[in-house]
């Protein structure tokens, strides 16, 4: 025990003298948190859309009323003689309403009036989205003009556990943990990768401490820069973001030690397979940054990934703190939902703490 | 401009490229992430980064169980919008159900529906939404709202309710119905990785040259032969352009790779100049090269190369519009695009291939590409001068 709090103090020394990293560790990850949170949302304001009447009526210009008053929406001016799709290929509009010049006459014989509506669905998702709105737009257009009668079924659709529908308060929870997933790792890795190259490991070896004693001192003194990190980045979720604990907040405390844990013992992990701190950073890069960020769910459903390549995620560790964190701070589940997820962690952190003892032995062999 | 061509042809040059093209044939691990890396990136990130919302995963609360309850169910889970998770006793258990993540939606039909709809009164379901992930809720909200219109229009045209047919003169009083016919246009199948891919494409480009090019400035100056090439009697920008050339070549082929990826394997078509995108390309890697550069004029090591990128890439990555519209981002950072030549590169690289457009339509974005490189390219061309001091 004394030996690993040695240990620990010396990695922490170490990792205060050179501030600089320490900073750009600590702060990185808030500027992600801010920038990527605002910039990765799917759903989108303001989507520019072009409208040609060739009606000019009062019916049209009521229905074109109806587009200009959504959010989602921007309505942009084209003249009327250049073609539709000349303002889709040059990124004028996203989509084009086209009002056929017999759609007043037709609404007020009380006939059906077809509209066109032309969307730009080189970006498949954005399509579908502004189709929708088109869709509701149209609906309720329907349902509020005229005396005819809305349809039997009525549908009260509540929105449950993020009611505005706010892209930040999704991507904070995943950024958060690819912040968490990146940095801490990066650093231990950089650590022992060093102790390998500068051949410090072989004063290791000579002296009275165990492998699996040094891992965990070490270990350990990345755990404090990650909590350090999560302290940090929590503020500004529960203050910029306004999020807070939607249940239970002791699933998400103890997966986020066992997390810190996790990453921790992974940096340790690749920094003993691979003595080498240029291909160290960039091992980390691909487990902490592609596997994360791709595979966990942080900003696609996982159930969209083809099955071939699904099973991976299931191996991500990213993937089940996320889903913690998210419920924690969204659903509130508590316990019941999330009690195997934070089980998984735990064993998955065992597992690199146990493949880095490994890696120390061979290392000594190497040495 | 004979002469310009001979002075830049000269030998001193011709023996700069020479010698930088021995030394990147020799790199293995180079050659390694430029033809097996992009491929594995591309397919991995084209087939996993898909916003496509299927199988909602739907718990229900009958309360009816008659016939009419049943066929509304089975209308909505027998889509691919939908997909049923399992009925559910009350409406807590489902609140349970949906906020542990067994469901995504949930659907309560009251007790008193069947009878509504046979006296033909309207009735009113509930539908609750996992909102979590704002996308996709947007997206089934409205798969959900156009199911249930198309039930009831599907309803008022069976005769079993009461008919309330009006005489022909309030017919003409009341006002006809909207009917908007959507029409997807460059992408019918709304493939949702064609959009990703092609922005990736520009990301990779992009990512790699500027890794790439700053590894190999700076290993020049981490050996201590910077020294040298500076006493040669060659100029600075021979010196750059000598450097620049191999990569600038290797990182063609990578895209070549790439390209055969994106139409081998997801089919994007290519409908319009294929030179166009070519130029395009080429222009990107350039604007890539010239980041590289000017990080390496900036760091004493290559770890520290390595750790600017970490600080440059992110930001350049997701404020692109690569892997997401440009409106969703917040308004204050959607100018700033126009600095990107990410973001120029998928524009052109979506309007050259998905949505076949040609010069006319794209010019702005080959300016701005151009107006990158060239004040990047001098910037580096003159801290390269100053770092010796």
């Amino acid at each position: 025990m004394r030996r690993i709090i040695a240990q620990m103090r010396k990695e922490l020394t170490q990792i205060v003298r050179d501030w600089r990293t320490l900073a750009l560790a600590l702060a990185l990850p808030m500027f992600l948190l801010v920038l990527m949170s605002s910039a990765l949302s799917l759903t989108v304001n303001e989507l520019p859309i072009v409208v040609q009447d060739f009606d000019g009526s009062s019916a049209s210009n009521d229905f074109i009323d109806a587009f200009r008053a959504s959010i989602t929406l921007k309505v942009v001016p084209w003249p009327v003689d250049k073609s539709a799709e000349e303002a889709l290929a040059s990124n004028a509009g996203r989509a084009v309403l086209i009002i056929p010049s017999h759609f007043g006459r037709d609404m007020a014989r009380g006939v059906n009036a077809p509209v066109q509506f032309l969307v730009d669905a080189s970006d498949a998702n954005t399509a579908k989205l502004v189709t929708a709105y088109a869709g509701q737009i149209t609906t309720s257009y329907n349902q509020q003009g005229s005396g005819t009668q809305a349809g039997p079924i009525q549908t009260a659709i509540r929105l449950w556990f993020n009611p505005g529908l706010a892209s930040k308060k999704f991507f904070g929870p995943g950024i958060f943990v690819l912040g968490l997933s990146m940095f801490p790792p990066l650093l231990a890795a950089l650590a022992m990768a060093k102790e390998g190259e500068l051949k410090t490991i072989l004063q290791v070896y000579v002296s009275s401490i165990p492998a699996h004693e040094f891992l965990l001192g070490k270990i350990i003194a990345f755990m404090i820069v990650a909590l350090a990190e999560c302290l940090i980045m929590s503020l500004l979720l529960f203050t910029y973001f306004g999020l807070s604990f939607a249940g239970d907040p002791t699933p998400a405390l103890i997966a986020t030690v066992l997390y810190a844990f996790c990453v921790s013992a992974f940096g340790t992990m690749v920094g003993a397979v691979i003595p080498n701190q240029a291909s160290a950073l960039q091992a980390v890069a691909f487990g902490g940054f592609i596997l994360v960020f791709l595979l966990s769910g942080m900003m696609f459903p996982i159930q969209n990934i083809p099955a071939g390549l699904r099973w991976i995620s299931s191996l991500v560790w990213g993937r089940y703190y996320i889903e913690i964190v998210r419920d924690a701070l969204l659903q509130g589940g508590g316990w019941p939902a999330v009690w195997y997820k934070v089980l998984i962690i735990g064993a998955i952190g065992a597992l690199f703490y146990g493949i880095a003892w490994q890696g120390m032995r061979r290392m000594q062999v190497k040495a | 401009m004979r002469n310009l061509w001979n002075h830049l042809l000269n030998y001193r040059l011709r023996a700069l490229i020479k010698k930088e093209f021995a030394q990147t044939r020799h790199d293995r691990k180079l050659m390694f992430s430029l033809s097996v890396l992009p491929v594995v990136q591309l397919t991995l990130v084209g087939f996993a980064l898909s916003a496509a919302v299927t199988n909602v995963r739907l718990a229900i609360v009958d309360d009816c169980r008659s016939p009419e309850s049943r066929e509304l169910i089975a209308t909505l889970t027998e889509s691919k919008s939908f997909r049923l998770a399992g009925y559910y006793s009350s409406v807590d258990q489902l609140g349970d159900a949906v906020s542990q993540g067994k469901a995504d939606a949930g659907m309560v039909i009251p007790y008193d529906y069947a009878r509504d709809l046979l006296r033909d009164r309207q009735t009113t379901i509930q539908f609750l939404l996992n909102a979590t992930n704002a996308n996709t809720a947007t997206i089934s909200r409205g798969y959900a709202e156009s199911m249930i219109q198309r039930f009831n229009v599907g309803l008022r045209g069976q005769g079993i309710h009461v008919s309330t047919q009006p005489v022909a003169g309030s017919n003409l009083a009341s006002r006809g119905q909207v009917q908007l016919e959507p029409a997807f246009l460059y992408n019918p199948g709304l493939v949702d990785s064609w959009f990703i891919v092609t922005g990736v494409l520009g990301l990779l480009l992009i990512l790699q040259s500027s890794l790439i090019c700053s590894a190999a400035m700076v290993r020049e100056r981490e050996a201590g032969t910077l020294e040298q090439l500076l006493m040669s009697p060659a100029s600075t920008s021979e010196i750059i352009i000598a450097k620049i050339t191999p990569l600038f070549l290797l990182l063609c082929l990578m895209m070549f790779i790439s390209l055969g990826v994106l139409k081998f394997a997801f089919g994007v078509p290519f409908h319009g100049n294929v030179l166009l995108l070519l130029a395009g390309g080429a222009l990107c890697i350039l604007s890539g090269i010239s980041i590289g550069t000017v990080v390496s004029t900036f760091s004493k090591s290559a770890q520290q190369a390595q750790l600017t990128t970490f600080f440059v890439n992110p930001p350049l990555s997701s404020l692109s519009g690569a892997l997401n519209p440009v409106e969703a981002m917040p308004k204050w950072l959607q100018p700033l695009t126009v600095l990107n030549p990410i973001h120029h590169f998928a524009t052109i690289a979506r309007g050259s291939t998905l949505k076949g457009g040609g010069f006319m339509e794209l010019w702005p974005n080959f300016l701005s590409l151009l107006m990158i490189t060239l004040v990047l390219g001098s910037l580096s061309v003159w801290r390269f001068r100053k770092q010796l001091s």
